[in-house]
């Protein structure tokens, strides 16, 4: 059974502030790289136990580039590295049985999620899908559900795990923190989450049986709400973005890895909007 | 008769560098020749009005595009000024105009002899085609003004950029102001007397209206971009409908001129994320 991990940095325990995920950060980054790399090598060796035999990581933060090899199993294989086309889900497009997300954080907007954001802090407001609203953890494990994978596990805090769960109720949630807000937890220790997170993984592979790919139903609507409207005039110029008003955009097709792509687009672009005119 | 005039700084008279046309740091000797750019775009207008022009449209087209000296203009004209623009050199166009004037414009990407010669973004864009058809500014821009069916009068510039004109629009009037020596040099005339035949080429180039056409992309269109590095090609692929079609190449093909231009703004901003 061979398993794909997308691991991001923010829902890792103890995490309460953006200089603790930042690659340029010199103090505090260098400490929380190494604990988000134990959550992913204990969610390695919890499926393990469970029966996973073959592993791909996909480093799904910032520069894409946190994860400690040498604090890594010597026999997964890791997508590092930025940009991608697929972003957070690059890689999940077959071959991988079951996916976990780890150090997962809420969506951009969410009351009590620690450095709640959906790709972009800066850009994004709020993102739908077919009516939905999308955490990253929707979109990926969605991007997951149409290439027929199921998410098995979830970890990060309790407001993110809580609303996958919702999405995914087939699958296993590791809150490792509870969210105060935006900038404050009540958190495990890294080394009481990586046992609860190992546990858990066992877990999830254990139910893997029942666990169904997540899919959004064609014909797929994205909304996206943009910060300024700045941003949406970027995006805007994009084939096959309408404009709906000052900060909304919309863009639909038949299949949702098409809408994926043109979201990751789009926060791309956006970004090129918060430059100095 | 209504006039559109895009309006570029690379190409006015004495322009040799980049400091020069430096208007986000901005560089002492940006100042110098605003000023010049400035009465180009005058000089251009008041000899359209002699040829009987009677609205003026100006689209500042350089950098952030707030350029224009306002206090050296004539008050009586409109001017599409700011940044970000969705058709950026050719925002406006389709406001039933009898002519377009480029005044100020460069050379394209990789044109020999050509003062600061780049196509929209010099550290991006390699080379872009428009049916096969090797596109400098002029070239995309006139192709925006000819959907809307306004054809271009008057190019001013270096002489590389009035012959590139000319060659895919044999009834524009040129006014060539220098004789670039590569790409950081020219021979050029004084700002005085550039002034002075962009004035009388623009009275020539009304009065000439009659046999000028718009110029026009037919569908189906392909646009063929190719980038300067792999890693801006990377980002480009990912704008919705765009194909990957080499390393450092893209494609996007569309019906409609208008939205081929905007995801070719588009292909630029994105690739300007890569460095």
């Amino acid at each position: 059974m061979k398993l794909y991990v997308s691991c991001d940095m923010e829902g890792t325990a103890g995490v309460c502030s953006w200089r603790q995920c930042d690659p340029e950060d010199r103090d505090e980054y260098p400490i929380y790289r190494r604990y988000m790399t134990h959550e992913v090598r204990a969610a390695i060796d919890g499926a393990r136990e469970g029966g996973a035999t073959e592993f791909l990581v996909n480093d799904s933060h910032w520069s894409m580039r946190n994860l400690l090899w040498d604090e890594l199993p010597s026999s997964v294989r890791v997508i590092a590295g930025a940009p991608k086309p697929h972003s957070m889900a690059e890689g999940l497009d077959g071959g991988s049985d079951g996916v976990f997300l780890t150090g997962y954080h809420a969506k951009s907007g969410a009351r009590d999620g620690v450095l709640a954001h959906t790709f972009s802090d800066e850009t994004v407001y709020r993102v739908t899908i077919n009516g939905v609203e999308c955490s990253e953890a929707l979109l990926v494990g969605a991007l997951a559900g149409a290439n027929g994978i199921p998410v098995l596990l979830v970890t990060g805090d309790s407001t993110i795990v809580a609303e996958t769960l919702r999405a995914f109720p087939w699958a296993v949630g590791v809150a490792v923190k509870e969210s105060i807000g935006y900038y404050a937890a009540n958190t495990l220790t890294p080394q009481a989450a990586q046992i609860a997170i190992r546990a858990g993984a066992r877990d999830a592979m254990a139910r893997v049986a029942a666990a169904r790919p997540f899919a959004f139903a064609g014909p797929v609507e994205m909304r996206l709400e943009t910060t300024g409207a700045q941003h949406a005039d970027f995006i805007e110029l994009m084939p096959g973005f309408e404009r709906l008003d000052g900060r909304t955009v919309r863009f639909s097709a038949d299949d949702y890895p098409t809408v994926y792509r043109a979201y990751v687009a789009a926060v791309r672009l956006a970004g090129a909007a918060s430059a100095p005119a | 008769m209504k006039l559109y005039v895009s309006s570029d700084m690379e190409g006015v008279a004495g322009v040799t560098s980049w400091q020069q046309v430096d208007a986000r740091t901005p560089h002492p000797e940006y100042a110098i020749f605003r000023r010049y750019y400035t009465l180009e775009v005058r000089a251009a207008i008041d000899g359209a009005r002699e040829a009987g022009v009677t609205d003026v449209l100006v689209n500042d087209s350089h950098g952030p595009m707030h350029n224009l000296l306002f206090d050296e203009l004539p008050s009586d004209v409109r001017v599409v000024f700011g940044n970000r623009k969705p058709y950026s050199m050719a925002q406006d166009a389709d406001g039933g105009f009898g002519g377009a004037f480029f005044v100020g414009y460069h050379g394209g990407a990789g044109d020999a002899d050509a003062v600061l010669c780049h196509t929209y973004a010099p550290s991006v864009i390699y080379e872009a085609r428009v049916n096969g058809i090797l596109c400098s500014e002029a070239t995309l821009n006139a192709g925006l003004l000819g959907y809307y069916g306004v054809p271009v009068l008057l190019v001013t510039g270096d002489r590389t950029t009035v012959d590139g004109v000319a060659r895919q629009m044999p009834w524009v009037t040129g006014a060539i102001v220098k004789e670039s020596i590569g790409s950081f040099a020219a021979n050029s005339l004084s700002p005085a007397a550039a002034r002075d035949a962009i004035f009388h080429a623009a009275r020539e180039a009304v009065s000439r209206a009659k046999g000028a056409k718009p110029y026009v992309f037919t569908p189906p269109l392909a646009l063929d971009v190719q980038l300067v590095t792999a890693a801006q090609a990377d980002l480009v692929a990912s704008i919705p409908s765009f194909e990957r079609t080499g390393g450092r190449s893209v494609r996007f093909v569309h019906d409609e001129f208008p939205v081929l231009f905007r995801a070719f703004v588009a292909a630029w901003r994105m690739g300007g994320l890569a460095s």
